[in-house]
């Protein structure tokens, strides 16, 4: 009965608001390959990722009344969960002591043990190769690690205008990759 | 303000990414709220996005569906139930005593009401009595947890303050991997039993394990292999009954039956 079910956007969210499980399967089984990737691109580690993650759609389920389509697709809005859940972790006591003990032993024993998943060529990743190094870097620093333009211009060491322009830049030349 | 020019400034990316300062933010919903054509534009940039990026899915890992759904059903559990009471419509019959057809609706309704609110009492009970029995085991576990922790701590302390103690201190060799490493034998000079504090030594990676040896009349013997898992890093290992000096190396798991010298981490004489 439910195999054959699609929705559209609205009557996807409809359905969610009003808590119903095979909505969100359908969610689920629909967007959590993409918003995987993010997760994993922002941190790194499989483990971590598949934490955030449960965590993420944990958030979905249980905030989806506060979506407001009138600010954006419904997609974009899992998006930035993911994403700003990605960044809680790389913040977290957690996960700087695992990467303090991750360097620990690359220092000794060279960095060819480390087991990272590689995600160069998955999600916007693949856009962000295409870019100019000192606007990659910049992309890198604000979407995948966090950092507010303030912060950047002072790891950079340049000024805050610079920064801000570079990075919408940056953006606009990403747009006409995603094309 | 120009509408185009502020369209094709990169504010609408940086919205959608989630890049734009709160203030910048504020500003794009107020605009887009006036000017139906940015919120084209925004929308033409999500859904670009969107498909671009459904386009790449990685496989996640399967039992991570199972373990979310069955995380979901929980929370259900544990919300109030809520019934939702449907007025009952009242016929009037013909020929019937109005007061006894009155009286019986009031009881009915009545006996209705008080069952559904002994359901979701029942129900709430039930979601309580869960919640406590999880709770409770919870605190058990992690009573015992610290339990063993202190039992390991006492024991420690109470080893290292027996005065019999003979204390090598072994720092890391020059040509130590890790020249920054320090270990300690705690060595028990009438039972000559010997316990280890790994004061600081790298985590071996998989396959590698860290061994003791003793030093007797210049030749290593093996005085035991150990984990650094184990909460304290205080352990036993072999008895030694003579030795003038110790030493660790790392070594394939399980041990080797001579050290490998190229990996030697920390070396102490025995000074008594």
């Amino acid at each position: 009965m439910s195999l054959t079910t699609t929705y559209n956007e609205q009557e996807l969210v409809m359905a969610l608001k009003t808590r119903n499980n095979q909505a969100f399967e359908y969610l689920y089984d629909h967007y959590s390959g993409s918003l995987y990737g993010i997760i994993l691109q922002i941190v790194q580690n499989s483990t971590f990722a598949n934490d955030v993650m449960q965590e993420v759609f944990v958030n979905i389920w249980r905030k989806i009344e506060t979506y407001d389509p009138a600010k954006g697709r419904l997609f974009t809005w899992m998006l930035n969960i993911s994403r700003n859940a990605s960044i809680d972790l790389l913040r977290s006591r957690n996960y700087q002591n695992s990467q303090k003990n991750q360097e620990l032993t690359d220092s000794v024993y060279g960095s060819d043990q480390v087991t990272q998943t590689s995600t160069d060529s998955i999600g916007l990743t693949k856009f962000l190769v295409k870019l100019r190094p000192d606007h990659r870097v910049l992309i890198e620093l604000a979407y995948f690690k966090g950092y507010t333009h303030e912060e950047i211009a002072k790891i950079q060491d340049i000024p805050l205008g610079t920064v801000k322009t570079r990075i919408r830049n940056a953006l606009l030349q990403l747009r006409e990759y995603l094309k | 303000m120009n509408i185009q020019e502020y369209i094709s400034s990169g504010i609408i990316e940086s919205y959608v990414l989630g890049l734009a300062s709160p203030e910048e933010g504020i500003e794009f919903e107020r605009i887009c709220s006036a000017h139906a054509e940015v919120i084209a534009a925004r929308e033409a940039f999500e859904k670009q996005l969107e498909d671009q990026l459904l386009q790449q899915r990685i496989a996640v890992p399967r039992e991570l569906k199972s373990s979310l759904f069955s995380r979901i059903a929980m929370e259900e559990v544990q919300q109030e139930p809520r019934i939702p009471l449907k007025k009952p419509v009242l016929v009037p019959r013909v020929g019937f005593p109005r007061m006894v057809a009155a009286a019986s609706l009031i009881l009915l309704l009545g006996s209705v009401l008080l069952n559904l609110y002994l359901l979701s009492q029942y129900k709430h009970s039930i979601a309580q009595y869960k919640d406590l029995l999880a709770s409770q085991t919870q605190l058990a576990n992690s009573n015992q947890s610290l339990n063993t922790k202190l039992l390991n701590y006492e024991t420690a302390i109470n080893h290292m303050k027996d005065p019999v103690m003979e204390i090598v201190k072994m720092p890391g060799v020059p040509a130590s991997p890790s020249p920054s490493s320090m270990a300690t034998v705690y060595w028990n000079t009438s039972s000559k039993e010997v316990y280890l504090l790994v004061n600081q030594l790298p985590i071996p990676v998989t396959g590698k394990q860290y061994q003791l040896w003793a030093i007797v009349d210049g030749k290593p013997v093996d005085a035991g292999i150990f984990d650094m898992e184990e909460g304290t890093h205080f352990m036993k290992l072999k008895t030694i009954p003579r030795a003038q000096a110790f030493a660790i190396t790392l070594e394939k798991k399980g041990g080797s039956d001579t050290p490998t010298m190229d990996a030697l981490y920390v070396m102490g004489k025995v000074t008594g």
